[in-house]
């Protein structure tokens, strides 16, 4: 088991160093000269030939002109700086973003609380409602309230995220005045304390609403495959045979075994919301959460942030990965993988 | 064998279907089976299989046919045409006006006014300016009054009765609806009457029967100054274009208004100093009629309106719309020229072969009345599904829109199968050292989150690229970073296809193992994967949309459903203007679903365990 665990998370760092290297080449792929930049209000001042000396010795300095990988090892911090120290991601320099003008370090505080939070309680919801669903589904399979229930969950994972958004704030915002139609907090607000937890909670009701909608579907799915699955296994039949209750069969032996599978798709799941969904939710309830400030950085050209960003992005849905492993081995302990 | 003819998969599975083997006995039928007639009669067993399979079809093929007859123009953009609600009903007057007899027709905005010889007054077509103003919804002083004449502008409408009175109604902001303080005087003292009354988009202007002239509305847009003292007592006729205006004088003369301001058209060429009967104007350009019947056309053409065709005979009336003029000739024909992007220079042959009495035209409309008392209508009616915030045709954007995400969606889908069934077929049959890396670079190319990741390729390769090349960078970005799913598939198939007998043989007969793979054990795979295959084409469909509502798929004007919800993404426009929303919304969420339903019809045909008997 730890040998295993060691193995994934080596493994899983190589990943991650794959996957910057990646992204740090397209980054590059950008057009953008620092130097130039920076030179830029000399270039009247200075004689052309001197300006250019000086362009090319500061392209130097800055150790522009060496190869991808050096940049990008001093980038993530593994090689001395121009200025002698190690000065890279991995010694928590994230970057600095042109748009906001502060260290994007700075920048992501808020809004990463208020994704994870959007998440979190989304994500706990969703499986609070879809656990029993798909479980109900499965044992009243092919039932009239089964088949009621498949239809609508294929309406609700065909959909896509911002159009259920935008069918919610219309019933929910706008005909039904419940919610706000976007935004954080009230505008102009000062709360503190309770207060200020709950007009939060409030703004985020119809986000946390839409989200647990939009997963409600394909979870359910999920569950109800695998306990349908699960139920025709022999030792189901055994138990049964036993003369055990039906109560105790389905939620004593078989509803353990069937949420196994269902705890990775849970976590790809997680993973997919936590980047992909957030950054559509934010969009269309104008929250300020890191799916926005990934937008905001992507359209302001602000590229510092957007990598910083991205990497975050590889960081959760690495650790992600390794959570899965962790809990299929901790769920299953037929996942024997000394070898 | 040799001889023996080979049959195109495609032929064989047809001619089966189509002609399948003569009835056999309940064991031999048993046997004689093939898996595909089993999974095609297991699909079509299921009725909410058929309806999805055939909604969709109907679906793609609207969408792939359409857009030839549907024209998408990418410039399209009008400030009149924004936001109109969906319907045909621009061109449709009351009949109670048409009984009555037409003394006045105007045309504003999307809304045309009349007036009847009784003196009562009809609004039609889209008079709804805001949430609040309806232009169709009189003040009671017009419901009561004898109106003998109208004027429609953008937001606001005036009417003027026999005694002099003016009416107006409909938004105030820019002070449209309030007169001038001897127009109000006027309204009670009723010392002089109105000729000719005309509304602009900002302003108004009319004529009083002492040869006066009356302008007002938005200062700060319009130069209302003109040579008072010298005009007064002298105006005939005048034409108001967007944003300027222009006088003719008793003399035949055209003179400028507004002494401060330069516009086009208020350089008034030499022709029409003198011997001009009447005047008419379209958004940017005027129109003079003279005593010969010669049109002199100047501004800012921006359509063709200086275009002028040669006529049979003597123009004796001339009217303008936006972008066109509209010309009643001696011997009762019409004549049109300028734009016909709606049809509103394409005479009808009714309205050629009648004895026009009366031409009204304004915006894109135009209403022609003959001897009869019959009106005779052509130009804009309407728009099927409304109009977006830019004054573009939702339908047709629909239906282009649909065309361009389900192309990218398959595409992506084909570029997603290469990738996949290659790498998979290939790592699942040598197995070993080669599944490892391909299994890897399988991993690392699914931790990469995706919707962000395809965010920053588009952001980073598609700025220096042709609205084209951007969409196929589109495709080539989601095939690229969708095909583990797929490998794996293939992959595990593999692993169990290859310790088949016939795989043996083929390994057994020499046969090379490129052929083994992509001859023999492909084929047999795909019948599996082709539920993923279904499933990866909608959720292409999704990524694209998404990416595109984001605002990093396919750029803005080239519509694709996605982009054109990205307009929709404010609370005024769900609220108000929901036709920017709900046609493409249900249009998309329907396709999505059938295509869900597709794939779960075809796990279903194709699991084994149903059937069993």
């Amino acid at each position: 088991m730890k040998k295993y665990l060691i193995k994934r998370v080596i493994y899983l760092i190589i990943v991650f160093f794959v996957v910057s290297l990646m992204m740090y080449f397209v980054y590059n792929l950008i057009p953008s000269d620092p130097a130039l930049v920076q030179l830029e209000p000399l270039r009247k001042v200075l004689k052309p030939d001197e300006w250019q000396a000086q362009y090319l010795q500061l392209r130097a300095q800055l150790g522009l002109d060496d190869p991808l990988i050096v940049r990008y090892a001093r980038w993530m911090g593994f090689i001395k700086d121009i200025n002698g120290e190690f000065d890279g991601m991995l010694q928590g320099n994230f970057g600095y973003s042109l748009g906001y003008k502060r260290d994007v370090i700075d920048i992501i505080g808020a809004p990463m609380l208020n994704t994870t939070i959007l998440n979190l309680v989304s994500t706990i919801l969703t499986l609070l409602i879809t656990i029993p669903l798909g479980i109900y589904c499965a044992v009243h399979a092919h039932s009239k309230s089964d088949s009621a229930i498949q239809a609508a969950t294929v309406v609700g994972y065909s959909l896509p995220t911002y159009l259920v958004g935008i069918l919610f704030i219309y019933l929910f915002a706008v005909l039904l005045p419940l919610f706000p139609t976007g935004g954080a907090k009230t505008p102009g607000s000062s709360y503190v304390g309770l207060h200020e937890f709950a007009d939060r909670m409030y703004y985020m009701a119809l986000p946390i609403i839409v989200l647990v909608f939009t997963g409600l579907a394909g979870m359910t799915r999920t569950v109800r495959a695998a306990m349908m699955d699960t139920l025709t296994q022999d030792y189901i039949r055994t138990a049964r045979a036993k003369g055990l209750r039906e109560k105790v069969v389905i939620y004593s032996h078989a509803w353990r075994n069937a949420l196994l599978p269902v705890s990775t798709s849970i976590m790809g799941w997680f993973i997919a919301v936590f980047t992909g969904g957030s950054l559509v939710i934010e969009q269309t309830f104008a929250l300020n959460g890191t799916g926005k400030l990934y937008w905001i950085g992507l359209n302001t050209t602000d590229y510092e942030l957007v990598l910083a960003m991205q990497m975050f992005y590889t960081f959760v849905s690495l650790v992600g990965v390794l959570l899965t492993d962790i809990s299929y081995t901790l769920v299953d302990p037929r996942v024997r993988i000394d070898k | 064998m040799e001889n023996k003819k080979k049959e195109f998969f495609l032929t064989r599975w047809i001619r089966r279907l189509l002609f399948p083997n003569k009835e056999l006995d309940i064991y031999a039928e048993e046997q004689m089976q093939s898996p595909f007639r089993l999974v095609v009669k297991n699909y079509f067993s299921k009725p909410m299989s058929v309806v999805a399979l055939v909604v969709f079809i109907i679906i793609a093929l609207f969408v792939f046919i359409a857009p030839n007859f549907v024209y998408l123009d990418l410039g399209e953009q009008d400030s009149t045409l924004v936001n109109i609600a969906p319907g045909y009903n621009m061109l449709k007057y009351p009949k109670a006006l048409e009984q009555n007899g037409v003394q006045d027709i105007s045309v504003g905005n999307n809304y045309s006014i009349g007036v009847d010889k009784e003196g009562n007054t009809y609004v039609w077509g889209k008079s709804k300016v805001t949430k609040i103003i309806n232009l169709a919804e009189l003040p009671t002083d017009v419901n009561n009054a004898q109106v003998i004449g109208v004027a429609a502008g953008a937001d606001h409408a005036i009417a003027y009765d026999r005694r002099g009175t003016i009416y107006a109604w409909g938004s105030d902001r820019l002070n449209q609806c309030t007169l001038p303080k001897e127009l109000q005087q006027n309204n009670l003292t009723h010392t002089f009457k109105i000729v000719k009354a005309e509304a602009s988009n900002q302003f108004s202007g009319v004529l009083t029967n002492e040869n006066r002239f009356f302008i007002w509305g938005n200062q700060n847009f319009v130069d209302f100054t003109y040579d008072k003292e010298q005009y007064d007592g002298h105006v005939v006729d005048f034409a108001l274009t967007n944003n300027s205006f222009v006088l003719l004088l008793d003399s035949g003369k055209v003179v400028k208004g507004g002494e401060h301001a330069s516009t086009t058209v208020q350089r008034i060429p030499e022709k029409a100093e003198s011997g001009v009967v009447s005047l008419a104007s379209t958004t940017n350009t005027v129109a003079a009629l003279k005593e010969d019947g010669s049109i002199v056309v100047w501004g800012a053409p921006t359509k063709r309106e200086n275009k002028v065709p040669k006529f049979d005979s003597k123009v004796v009336k001339i009217v303008g719309g936006r972008y066109h003029y509209t010309a009643l000739l001696e011997d009762g024909s019409i004549v049109c020229w300028g734009d016909d992007k709606y049809g509103q220079t394409t005479v009808p042959d009714k309205a050629e072969k009648a004895n026009v009495e009366a031409l009204y035209a304004g915006s894109f409309q135009n209403y022609a009345v003959d001897k009869d008392g019959n009106i005779l209508t052509w130009g804009l009616k309407g728009f099927p599904l409304g109009t977006d915030n830019l004054g573009r045709n939702v339908y047709s954007r629909l239906v282009n829109g649909g065309k361009m995400t389900m192309t990218i969606g398959a595409l992506s889908v084909v570029i997603e199968i290469i990738i996949g069934v290659i790498l998979g077929g290939i790592a699942g049959y040598f197995g070993g050292v080669v599944d490892m890396v391909v299994m890897r670079i399988a991993e690392v190319v699914s931790s990469m989150p995706f919707i962000p990741f395809a965010m920053i390729l588009s952001a980073v390769m598609g700025t220096k690229v042709s609205i084209e090349q951007r969409m196929y960078i589109i495709m080539i970005i989601l095939g690229v970073l969708s095909w583990p799913g797929l490998c794996r598939l293939v992959r595990a198939q593999m692993f169990s296809q290859r310790e088949m007998e016939y795989v043996v043989a083929a390994k057994a007969l020499g046969v090379k193992e490129r052929k083994i793979i992509f001859s023999h054990i492909i084929p047999n795979v795909m019948s599996v994967c082709l539920v993923s295959i279904t499933l990866a084409f909608g959720t292409a469909m999704l990524t694209e949309s998404t990416l595109s509502y984001l605002g990093f798929g396919v750029p803005l004007p080239t519509p694709t459903w996605g982009n054109m919800l990205t307009g929709a993404n404010n609370s005024i426009t769900i609220q108000n203007y929901w036709w920017n929303w709900v046609f493409v919304g249900s249009i998309f969420g329907i396709a999505c679903i059938c295509i869900n339903l597709i794939g779960d019809g075809l796990r279903d045909a194709l699991d084994p365990k149903s059937n069993r008997r």
